[in-house]
C-alpha cells in the first residue's frame, strides 16, 4: 500500500516529463522506476585511488575476487552478483564492426575463467580491442549477494564524473546505496568532500567508509575528525570504520571476536537494513530526489524562457517597430540626398561638357590657323577640309561618349545613396541617350577666294613694266641716251615682274584670311549645335535617372510603410501572446512546484519508519 | 662542455644588467640583490606535499634527528650553526627567539605564546653535517585557494632552488600543482629542481611485509609516464617513518623489537594484525603498554612486523638493524639522489631560480630594456648545456635510458656525474697535459657520436648520446681556447 503512494508521484513524475516532450527524462525515470520495484540492492563502491576499494568488496563477500595490489589494479569496473556457481563475465560493447549496422544497447559476453580474474578486471584478458566501455561481472555464491546486493567496485579515480555516475540523467537510473572509500592514514580530502557533496545530490544513501583502521593507531581520532568534516560541509552521509585485512583473516580462522573488530558487521547490517528499506524508505528518498533532479531539469528551460522574455520585450516587435520608423525616416533623407546629388552632378556635368566641346574645337582652330599660316587655300583646300570634317566628327564623338560615361558616373553616383537598400537599384543600363544629332552638319562650302587670272597678271606686269621703263628712260635721256634703251627695257622688266609677284602675295592673304573666317564660322555653327545636342542628351538622361530614382523611393517608401504597419500589428498582438506565454509558464512552474511538493510528502511520510529502529 | 662557470657567469650578467634596467625601482632591486646573494648561499631545498604526505617525517629521516615539525603554518628553515637556535619572524612582531630544548633524538621548540598561523618563517639553526651545504626547508601542507592558487607552492618555487615533492600516487590530483608551475619559460626549460617522492610506502597495498618493494616497482612504473618524467628529475620511493627510524634506533627499542621476536611466530601473528591488537593487547611478552606503543610510534605497524621479521631472520645487532631498515625504507637511494642530482649540482640549480625570479620580475613589472633582457634569458635558457647534463644525470642513476653498465659509468662521468673538472669528466689524472685532455675528448665525443647515430638504439638512447656529444664538444672548446689563450701570451 505504501509503495502505492511512491510510485504514484513517481508516475506524475513521468507524465509531467511527456507533457514537457522531454524523452530522455522519460527514459531515466522509466528506468528509475523499474530499478526501484527491482528488489536487488545496488551498492556502488568509489573512492580515490589505493583506499582499499576491492579489498573492502573482498571483504564484505569474504572472497579475494577482487584484485588487490600496490598499483592501480581495477582498471574496469567490477559487479558482483549472486550466482549458484562462481563465474567471472567480461562484459562489452561490441567494437564497430564496418558494414554492420550498430544496434544500440547490444551487449558482448565473454567468459573468463575464474582464475583470470585478475586479468580480467586488469582490463588485459577478454576485452577485444576497439570494444567499447566494458565491465566485469562476477557471481558468487553468498548468502549476502543471494538476498540480493550487488556490489559495483569502481575503478579509482578523481574523475569519477567520467563514468558517468554523477551526470543527473544517468544517476538517476544508478545506485541505491554508494559506499566512499578513504582510508585511516589521512583525513577526508577537498576533493573527496567535493564528490561527496556531488554524490548526495543524486544518491539518497551514501556512506563514508573508513578502511585500513588496522594500520593506523589513532584511526578513531581520525573518524571523529572526519564526521567532523562530514558535519561541517553538510554531507548527510554517516561514516564506518573498518578493517578488511581484519574481516579477512577473521573468515580464515572463523573468529567472530575478530570479525566484530574489524567493523564489519556494522556495515553489512547497514546494507542488510537498505536492502530490506529499499522498496520502501529507499524508494521515497529516490523518488524525492529524482523530483528534484526532474523538476530541476524541467523547470530550468522554463525559467530561462521567462528570462529571455524579459529581454525579448526590448527585442521583440516593438523594436522592430521604431526600426521600421527609423526606415522611413533613413528613406525621407535617403531621398532629399539623392535628388541634391543628382541636381548638383548634372549641373556639373552640363558645364564640363560644354567647356570640353569648347575646348577640342578651340583645339581644332588654331591647328587650321597654323596650316593656313603658310599654305595655300587653293591647293590645299581640299586635304584641309577633309581633316576638318573628321576632326569635328571625332570631337563630337569624344565629347559624346564622355557626356554618356559621366552620366553613367552621376547614376552610379546617385545609386549609392540607395545602397543600403541593396543593389540593382542602377536604371536600365546603357542610358539611352540620342546618339544622334537631329540633323547631319552642314557642309562646309568652299569660300569664294580671287584666283589669281594670266591676264590679271598681264596687266599687272604691264603696269609695274611700264613706271619702270618711263623712270630709267627718262633719267637717261639726260645722259643723252634714248628713252628706250637695253637698260630701261631691262628696268621695266624688273619693275613689271616684281609688280606681278607683290599682287599675288597679296591676293595669298586675302584668300587665306577668307577661307580663316570661313572655318571658325563653320566651327562656330558646328559647336552651337553639338552643344545644344550634348544638353538635350543630359538633360534628357537627368529625366530619366529622376524618374528611375523617384520611381524606386516610391518603392521603398511603400515597402517600408508596409512593414511599419505589419511591426505595429505584431507589437499589437505579440504582447498578448506574451502575456499568454508568461502566464502558461507560471502554471507549469506552479505545477511543478506542487509535484515536488507531493513528492515531498511522500519523503515525510516515510520518515518516521528508519528511527523507529533505532528508537 | 658549459661548466657550471660560464652559466653561473651568464646569471650573474644577466642579474647586474636587470638590476641597471630597475635602478630606479627599490622593490625590484632589493629582490634582484637577494638573489644575487643567494648565489654564494647553501642550497634550498623544500619538502613539499600535501596534508598528511609525510613531509616533517622525511625531513626528520634526512637529517637523522626528530627536529621537526615546529609548527605546521610556517615555512621552517634548517640552517646550520655552531649550536641549537631558533628565530620565529612573524608579519606582525619584530624577529624574535624561541627557546629549544634538545631531547634524546633530536629537539623541540618552544612556542609558547604564539597563535596558530601567527608565525610566517622559523629559522632553525642545528648543528649538523648534512646542512653543510644544503638548507632544507619544511613547508606547510599544499592547498589550492579559492583563486585556483597554491601559496605554498608558490612560494615554495620563489624562494627555494629545488624540492621534494611528496606524494603518495603519481596519478591523483597531487601532481596538478606541479604542473601548473610550469607555465614560465625557465619552468619548461628543464625539470630538474624536482623530485617526485612516493612517500609513506610502507602502507602501500594494505601494510605488507613487502609493500617497499611493491613501491619501488610503482616508481620505475610513474617514471616511465612522460607525465611525471616531464615534471621531475626522477620518482623515489621512501618511507620516511622506516628511515628515521632506522637513523635513531636506540639499544632500548631493540631490545623490545629482540624480545618480540623472540615469541613464535604463530603466537605473536595475532596481535600485529592491527595496531590497536598491538597496542592495547596483551601479547605474550614482558613489554608494558607504554613501551609498545613507543615502538608502534617510532615504527609503525608495517615497521614493527618488518622488523621483527629482520630480526628473527638475522639482522641480530642493533646496528645492523637500523642499517637493514634504512636500506629497505629507500632513505639510502634518496639521500644518494639529492647529493647526486641537487647538491652537485647545486650552481645549475641556483643559477636556474635567479633566472625564474628575473623571468617573474620581467614579465610582472615591463619597462624599457626588459623585453631585451627577456631575449638574453631565453638565449641562457636556450644554450644552457647544464640543464641537458642534470636530466641526463637522474636519467643515468635509475637506469631507465637502459645503457649498460660501463657506457652509462662512462657518460655519467662524461656529463660532470663526478665533478666538472676536465679532468674528473674525462676520467684522466687530474694533472694530465692539454693535449692528452684533448685526445680523451675527441676519443669520447667520437665514440658517443656513433651510438648518437646508431638506428639500433633506441630514440632515448639516442637522445643521451647526444647530449654526451654535446658535452665532449663543449670540453674540446674549452681546450681550445685555453690553448689559443696561452699560445697568444707566449706571444
Amino acid at each position: 500500500m505504501i509503495a502505492g503512494i511512491w510510485l504514484d508521484a513517481l508516475d506524475d513524475i513521468a507524465r509531467t516529463c511527456q507533457e514537457h516532450g522531454r524523452g530522455d527524462l522519460l527514459q531515466a525515470v522509466r528506468l528509475k522506476r523499474a530499478h526501484l520495484l527491482d528488489p536487488a540492492l545496488t551498492v556502488l563502491v568509489v573512492g580515490e585511488p589505493n583506499q582499499g576499494k576491492s579489498q573492502l568488496v573482498n571483504a564484505i563477500v569474504n572472497a579475494p575476487v577482487c584484485p588487490v595490489g600496490d598499483g592501480r589494479t581495477t582498471v574496469l569496473p567490477t559487479v558482483l552478483r549472486h550466482a549458484e556457481v562462481a563465474t567471472a563475465t567480461v562484459v562489452q560493447t561490441p567494437p564497430p564492426t564496418p558494414g554492420a549496422v550498430a544496434v544500440a544497447g547490444a551487449l558482448e559476453r565473454t567468459t573468463v575463467p575464474t582464475e583470470q580474474i585478475a586479468a580480467g578486471v586488469a582490463g588485459t584478458a577478454g576485452r577485444r580491442p576497439g570494444a567499447g566501455p566494458a565491465y566485469v561481472e562476477i557471481g558468487l555464491p553468498r548468502a549476502l549477494l543471494g538476498a540480493g546486493v550487488v556490489l559495483v567496485d569502481m575503478p579509482g579515480s578523481g574523475e569519477l564524473a567520467a563514468t558517468g555516475a554523477t551526470t543527473p540523467v544517468a544517476a538517476l537510473t544508478r545506485a541505491d546505496t554508494v559506499l566512499l572509500v578513504s582510508d585511516s592514514t589521512r583525513d577526508l580530502s577537498v576533493a573527496e568532500l567535493n564528490l561527496l557533496l556531488h554524490l548526495t545530490r543524486s544518491h539518497a544513501n551514501v556512506v563514508v567508509v573508513q578502511t585500513k583502521t588496522d594500520l593506523v593507531p589513532d584511526w578513531r581520532t581520525v573518524a571523529d575528525r572526519n564526521r567532523r568534516h562530514l558535519a561541517d560541509a553538510g554531507v548527510p552521509a554517516s561514516l564506518i570504520p573498518v578493517s578488511a585485512a581484519l574481516r579477512l583473516r577473521a573468515a580464515a580462522t572463523d573468529d567472530h571476536a575478530l570479525n566484530a573488530e574489524s567493523g564489519f558487521p556494522p556495515l553489512i547490517a547497514r546494507l542488510r537494513r537498505d536492502l530490506t528499506g529499499k522498496p520502501d524508505v529507499l524508494a521515497r528518498a529516490a523518488v524525492v530526489l529524482t523530483a528534484r533532479t526532474v523538476v530541476e531539469q524541467l523547470a530550468a528551460p522554463l525559467r530561462a524562457e521567462l528570462e529571455s522574455q524579459r529581454s525579448a520585450e526590448e527585442s521583440g516587435p516593438m523594436t522592430r517597430l521604431h526600426a521600421a520608423q527609423r526606415e522611413a525616416d533613413e528613406l525621407r533623407r535617403c531621398s532629399i540626398r539623392w535628388q541634391n546629388t543628382l541636381a548638383d552632378e548634372m549641373a556639373d556635368l552640363l558645364s564640363d561638357v560644354e567647356h570640353d566641346l569648347r575646348d577640342r574645337t578651340r583645339h581644332i582652330l588654331r591647328m587650321i590657323d597654323e596650316a593656313f599660316e603658310t599654305a595655300d587655300p587653293l591647293v590645299a583646300w581640299d586635304t584641309v577640309q577633309e581633316w576638318l570634317e573628321r576632326s569635328l566628327v571625332e570631337a563630337a564623338e569624344a565629347n559624346r561618349r564622355w557626356l554618356v560615361e559621366r552620366c553613367d558616373w552621376v547614376a552610379r553616383r546617385v545609386a549609392d545613396s540607395f545602397t543600403r537598400y541593396g543593389h540593382g537599384s542602377l536604371p536600365p543600363w546603357p542610358l539611352v541617350v540620342p546618339t544622334e544629332t537631329g540633323e547631319p552638319l552642314p557642309e562646309i562650302e568652299r569660300p569664294s577666294v580671287d584666283r589669281f587670272t594670266v591676264s590679271q597678271k598681264v596687266i599687272t606686269g604691264m603696269k609695274g613694266s611700264y613706271g619702270g621703263l618711263l623712270m630709267f628712260g627718262l633719267a637717261l635721256t639726260l645722259a643723252g641716251m634714248p628713252m628706250i634703251n637695253p637698260i630701261s627695257i631691262g628696268a621695266g622688266a624688273l619693275f613689271g615682274g616684281k609688280s606681278i609677284h607683290d599682287e599675288g602675295k597679296q591676293l595669298l592673304r586675302r584668300r587665306q584670311a577668307t577661307v580663316k573666317m570661313a572655318v571658325q564660322r563653320h566651327v562656330d555653327d558646328f559647336f552651337v549645335r553639338v552643344n545644344k545636342d550634348s544638353r538635350d542628351a543630359a538633360r534628357q538622361a537627368q529625366r530619366m535617372l529622376r524618374d528611375h530614382f523617384s520611381a524606386l523611393t516610391e518603392e521603398l517608401q511603400a515597402g517600408i510603410v508596409e512593414s511599419l504597419r505589419n511591426a505595429k500589428q505584431a507589437a499589437d498582438t505579440d504582447a498578448v501572446a506574451r502575456e499568454r506565454r508568461h502566464r502558461e509558464i507560471r502554471q507549469r512552474m506552479t505545477r511543478l512546484a506542487a509535484l515536488y511538493e507531493q513528492a515531498q510528502q511522500v519523503a515525510a511520510a516515510a520518515r518516521p519508519a528508519p528511527l523507529a529502529p533505532r528508537a | 662542455m658549459s661548466g657550471g662557470w660560464r652559466l653561473d657567469a651568464a646569471v650573474r650578467d644577466l642579474l647586474e644588467r636587470a638590476l641597471h634596467v630597475y635602478r630606479d625601482d627599490p622593490r625590484a632591486t632589493d629582490r634582484l640583490r637577494h638573489q644575487l646573494t643567494r648565489l654564494d648561499e647553501p642550497l634550498r631545498v623544500a619538502v613539499v606535499g600535501g596534508w598528511r604526505s609525510g613531509k616533517s617525517t622525511l625531513l626528520n629521516a634526512l637529517m637523522g634527528e626528530e627536529v621537526a615539525p615546529v609548527d605546521g603554518s610556517a615555512f621552517t628553515w634548517y640552517e646550520d650553526g655552531p649550536q641549537p637556535d631558533a628565530v620565529a619572524y612573524s608579519t606582525s612582531h619584530p624577529p624574535q627567539r624561541l627557546t629549544v630544548l634538545r631531547s634524546g633524538t633530536g629537539m623541540h621548540v618552544d612556542l609558547a605564546g604564539w597563535r596558530a598561523g601567527e608565525l610566517r618563517d622559523i629559522v632553525v639553526r642545528w648543528p649538523t653535517r648534512s646542512l653543510r651545504q644544503v638548507t632544507l626547508v619544511d613547508t606547510p601542507a599544499l592547498g589550492v585557494d579559492e583563486h585556483g592558487r597554491d601559496p605554498v607552492l608558490e612560494r615554495v618555487l620563489r624562494e627555494t632552488d629545488a624540492m621534494l615533492y611528496l606524494t603518495r600516487d603519481t596519478h591523483g590530483g597531487d601532481l596538478r600543482g606541479l604542473e601548473s608551475a610550469r607555465e614560465s619559460s625557465v619552468g619548461q626549460a628543464a625539470p630538474v629542481h624536482a623530485i617526485l617522492v612516493l612517500s609513506r610506502v610502507d602502507e602501500t597495498g594494505g601494510g605488507r611485509v613487502d609493500a617497499l618493494l611493491g613501491a619501488r616497482q610503482l616508481a620505475r612504473r610513474a617514471l616511465r609516464e612522460p607525465h611525471v618524467d616531464a615534471l621531475c628529475a626522477t620518482v623515489a620511493p621512501c618511507s620516511g617513518l622506516l628511515g628515521l627510524a632506522g637513523r635513531v634506533l636506540g639499544e632500548s627499542d631493540f631490545a623490545a623489537l629482540a624480545a618480540l621476536a623472540q615469541v613464535p611466530r604463530a603466537e605473536l601473528e595475532p596481535y600485529l594484525l592491527s595496531a590497536e591488537r598491538f597496542g592495547r593487547g596483551q601479547p605474550p611478552v614482558p613489554l608494558d603498554a607504554a613501551t609498545r606503543s613507543a615502538l608502534l610510534d617510532r615504527l609503525g605497524l608495517v615497521g614493527v612486523r618488518l622488523a621483527t621479521t629482520l630480526v628473527r631472520t638475522g639482522c641480530d645487532s642493533r646496528a645492523a638493524l637500523s642499517t637493514e631498515l634504512v636500506r629497505r625504507s629507500g632513505l639510502g637511494e634518496l639521500r644518494e639522489s639529492i647529493n647526486r642530482l641537487f647538491v652537485d649540482r647545486r650552481e645549475v640549480l641556483k643559477a636556474r631560480s635567479a633566472l625564474a625570479a628575473v623571468e617573474t620580475l620581467l614579465r610582472a613589472e615591463p619597462g624599457p630594456g626588459t623585453a631585451e633582457l627577456l631575449g638574453t634569458l631565453e638565449q641562457i635558457l636556450a644554450g644552457a648545456h647544464e640543464f641537458q647534463e642534470s636530466r641526463l644525470l637522474a636519467a643515468l642513476r635509475d637506469g631507465r635510458l637502459g645503457f649498460e653498465a660501463e657506457s652509462a659509468e662512462e657518460a655519467r662521468r662524461l656529463v660532470g656525474g663526478d665533478g666538472d673538472v676536465l679532468a674528473a669528466r674525462l676520467g684522466v689524472a687530474p694533472d694530465a697535459t692539454a693535449p692528452w685532455l684533448w685526445e680523451a675528448a675527441a676519443d669520447a665525443r667520437w665514440r658517443w657520436q656513433e651510438r648518437a647515430e646508431d638506428p639500433a638504439l633506441r630514440l632515448a638512447q639516442r637522445r643521451g648520446a647526444q647530449v654526451v656529444v654535446r658535452s665532449c664538444d663543449g670540453m674540446l672548446a674549452e681546450l681550445a681556447t685555453h690553448r689559443s689563450g696561452s699560445s697568444s701570451s707566449l706571444a
